[in-house]
């Protein structure tokens, strides 16, 4: 992909074991102090594994941000709103400009630490339900944005250990897409009792301080913290007055397609990683002077990068070989923040003119072929690093910044965009699976929930294959083999899936044993099929793709996330053909807590279904079910804004996603009171597929069969009589009166 | 030690989700890593939490449990000779 903008840092902000602001991280690592110690604040029995938290209290942040004493917070919220604050701060963005930047946070634990502290007040009382509401990733991020005020869109990565990373890449690229100039991204996590013992069921957390690419390593320190940093095009900067601290030259994701938390072998998806943000970024692996690895000092993850490092950067042609240390020693894993908390270090590092030193490393491994750097701290000018960040799942990104902005070659107007198609679109839901019949013979979901009408799944993949794999990750693996099959595209370059809350029922059933039986005797299997990302990554391991790979996690919203992100990526260029999923699925506790929430349940409600819902985009027009026109976010739209988007060009029949409660029907009525004048024909989707958070899925998938038949049917129709003749759409949906998103289907 | 055998095997089912395999099925003298079953790291640190929950037989090093796991016979024997419980 040939670069079209040049995109600048103008601010940064973060939290970790070493420090409340860069400033404090900067004068930690200069002098090689680490913040990985003994457990304070977490609740846990297990006081053998040092951890690096951050060296506030829940009260304290409280009380920095200002916020009132009582309240629902959980601390990934807490320390993502400090880190936001410092970010928008910097970079000197002021309220009014807010609503032109985006906000895209990435974490995979969001509100854990309250729901495993109250999770049998959760299933028995109503006591402490405030906290059900703030578990989801989404929503995490929603509060955390809220605290700045009105972004142009926010949304959620999630993507284990790589989500920050993947934050900032989907930054970039919808700057680089020109869809707004500017972008706060990063992402925060704090430490729960949940994945510490999960990390713990793996057998990879360290006792002794972590020792990142030493022969002697033992595992991970946890960590927590957040970081955001803000990108923008480099006229915008220029325009605001703000000082560019250094550039973000490239980027690549890739997956590595091999096991659900073993890396392969020959590192592949890392070297993949790598390999694209060097090309984006037009430079030579003997250009960059220092890469922040990975590094989390387990004997698996630091073996097969220094493999991967090793093909990059070991070429016999080469002058000179970058430093590389990892700094997970200082600040511990950070998880889903290690991304941008580590951007945020290369970025001092850069600023400052030194290597970061391996702190711990005395016996390194791939010795001779790789410069670890030295235990002291090297001072000398960088003008390339890399940062690299992998997940569970192999979700591996790399990303490039440079001490300034090189020239783009050809700095051009974004090309029109090519033509993008859904070729295919499938679904297992309450209704039959894998087939349209619900176009003329609806089912009735139960109330007042109904779980999946799924496929014999062994008529898709033997016992043996499939024993891995939960009942949404079979549906996800399914309705992707399907729709890939029935669009005539071999592989797709990209996996993009959206997903509210993942494999709920690995999570329950970790979060069950853990309450109920403490912290010990847990299973493995259920902890890592609780991260979100495993069903994009199985989707992945299951057809062998290495192409890029996200997981959106952003409530209703998710879908549109993960729709959104391909789209861009198609109207760039950079890809052709993506495979964009949305898969939810509901157990009878998650039903009970959710009812609690007043999400689901409600008086004349729509009953709670579970969705999966697989739509292959392409280039091609024949045999395609109908053209995908746009896709847009709105964070907080006014009455103003909505009207603008929804009169732009004015469609054939628009889907709503009405389910009988109030709450959640009121705004699409608005809507249509401001286009009150021109009368279009309204459809509804949850009425025949139920609420979840994948719904819209199922609303876009339901749609796309409509236009390719030209007919809404009867029973979707608001006026009960069948809509004919359409050749244009709009699918709108929003997510608890936040982050509306509207996207245009055409024939 | 044929009940143990018998148990053990159904255990492994149970926790490996092997759905479609039968005791019968698993011949105890055959490796369970490697061919066969296809087991993986995972499933081993699986069998190693049912070895604790089931018999009070606490493996503080993952790297023993290949030993252990060698096949059904041998994993008998061992659990015959440590168990708690």
């Amino acid at each position: 992909m040939s670069r079209q903008r040049q995109i600048v840092v103008t601010g940064i902000g973060a939290l970790s074991a070493i420090g409340n602001s860069p400033e404090q991280m900067l004068s930690a690592l200069m002098d090689r102090r680490s913040g990985v110690g003994p457990i304070e604040h977490l609740l846990t029995a297990h006081h053998e594994f040092p951890c690096g938290e951050v060296k506030l209290t829940n009260e304290q942040m409280v009380n920095l941000l200002g916020l009132p004493a009582e309240g629902a917070y959980t601390r990934t919220f807490l320390i993502g709103a400090l880190a936001l604050r410092q970010a928008v701060g910097m970079a000197g963005l002021k309220p009014e400009e807010l609503p032109k930047c985006g906000f895209i946070n990435g974490t995979t634990v969001g509100g854990m630490d309250k729901s495993e502290l109250y999770y049998t007040d959760f299933r028995t009382t109503l006591d402490h339900r405030e906290y059900i509401a703030t578990h989801d990733c989404g929503a995490c991020s929603d509060m955390i944005a809220e605290q700045a005020g009105r972004f142009a869109f926010v949304t959620t990565l999630s993507t284990a250990c790589s989500s920050a990373a993947n934050a900032i890449i989907l930054g970039a690229n919808m700057i680089e897409a020109g869809e707004c100039d500017m972008v706060v991204a990063g992402g925060s996590e704090c430490i729960t009792k949940y994945h510490l013992n999960g990390f713990n069921t793996l057998k990879i957390l360290d006792t002794e301080q972590c020792r990142p690419f030493d022969r002697d390593r033992a595992g991970i320190n946890l960590g927590e913290g957040a970081a955001f940093i803000v990108i923008e095009t480099a006229e915008s900067a220029a325009r605001r007055g703000a000082t560019p601290l250094c550039a973000l030259s490239g980027w690549g994701n890739a997956c590595d397609a091999f096991h659900q938390t073993a890396t392969s072998p020959e590192g592949e998806g890392a070297y993949l990683a790598m390999r694209k943000a060097l090309e984006m970024s037009g430079l030579n692996p003997a250009d960059i002077a220092y890469v922040n690895a990975h590094g989390t000092g387990t004997i698996n993850n630091d073996e097969t990068e220094a493999v991967a490092l090793s093909r990059i950067f070991s070429q016999s042609s080469q002058q000179s070989h970058p430093w590389i240390s990892s700094t997970k020693s200082y600040t511990g894993h950070t998880t889903s923040a290690s991304g941008s908390i580590e951007s945020v270090i290369c970025i001092l590092a850069m600023q400052h003119g030194f290597v970061p030193a391996s702190l711990g490393l005395s016996n390194p491994i791939a010795d001779g072929q790789l410069s670890f750097a030295p235990t002291e701290v090297l001072r000398q000018p960088l003008n390339h690093v890399m940062c690299n960040s992998f997940g569970f799942g192999g979700n591996d990104s790399s990303l490039i910044f440079s001490k300034t902005a090189s020239e783009v070659s050809e700095v051009s107007e974004a090309s029109e965009p090519s033509d993008i198609f859904i070729e295919a679109a499938e679904q297992i839901s309450c209704q039959a699976p894998l087939s349209e019949e619900w176009m003329t013979e609806p089912a009735t979901p139960a109330v007042p929930y109904q779980r999946s009408t799924d496929p014999n799944f062994r008529d898709f993949f033997p016992p043996l294959v499939a024993r891995k794999m939960g009942r949404l990750i079979k549906r996800a693996v399914v309705t992707s083999l399907r729709a890939i099959e029935h669009s005539g595209i071999a592989m797709p370059e990209a996996i993009v899936t959206g997903t509210g809350l993942g494999c709920v029922e690995n999570t329950e059933a970790f979060l069950t044993a853990l309450t109920d039986h403490g912290e010990e005797l847990l299973q493995p299997t259920q902890f890592m099929q609780s991260t979100h990302n495993t069903i994009g990554s199985m989707i992945a391991i299951h057809t062998g793709n290495h192409g890029y790979n996200a997981t959106y996690s952003q409530k209703s919203a998710s879908m549109e996330s993960a729709l959104l992100d391909a789209y861009e990526q198609m109207r760039l260029g950079a890809i052709d053909s993506a495979l964009v999923g949305a898969h939810d699925e509901v157990t009878p506790t998650y039903y009970t807590l959710l009812e609690k929430t007043g999400y689901v349940g409600a008086e004349g409600q729509t009953p709670c279904c579970e969705a999966s819902v697989s739509i292959m985009l392409g280039r091609e027009e024949k045999g395609s079910l109908c053209r995908l026109d746009s896709v847009r976010m709105a964070h907080r739209p006014t009455k103003e804004d909505l009207f603008a988007i929804v009169s732009q060009s004015v469609p054939d029949v628009v889907m709503l996603g009405l389910n009988g409660n109030e709450a959640n029907d009121r705004p699409y009525a608005d809507i249509l009171c401001l286009l009150g004048d021109v009368s279009i024909p309204a459809a509804q989707y949850k009425s025949v597929f139920g609420e979840c958070y994948s719904a819209s899925g199922l609303g876009l998938y339901a749609l796309a069969h409509c236009l390719d038949r030209g007919i809404v049917p009867a029973h979707m129709s608001l006026t009960g009589k069948e809509i004919t003749g359409i050749k244009s759409a709009l699918l709108i949906n929003h997510s608890d009166g936040l982050n509306f998103t509207f996207v245009k289907l055409s024939k | 030690m044929d009940n143990l055998v018998k148990e053990l095997k159904e255990e492994i089912i149970k926790v490996l989700n092997l759905e479609d395999i039968t005791p019968e099925d698993i011949d105890e003298t055959a490796p369970l890593f490697g061919e066969g079953l296809g087991l993986d790291s995972i499933d081993a640190l699986e069998l190693i939490v049912m070895l604790e929950k089931n018999y009070g037989i606490k493996l503080e090093d993952p790297a023993k449990g290949k030993e252990i796991f060698q096949s059904i016979n041998v994993m008998a024997d061992y659990v015959a000779n440590n168990r708690k419980k």
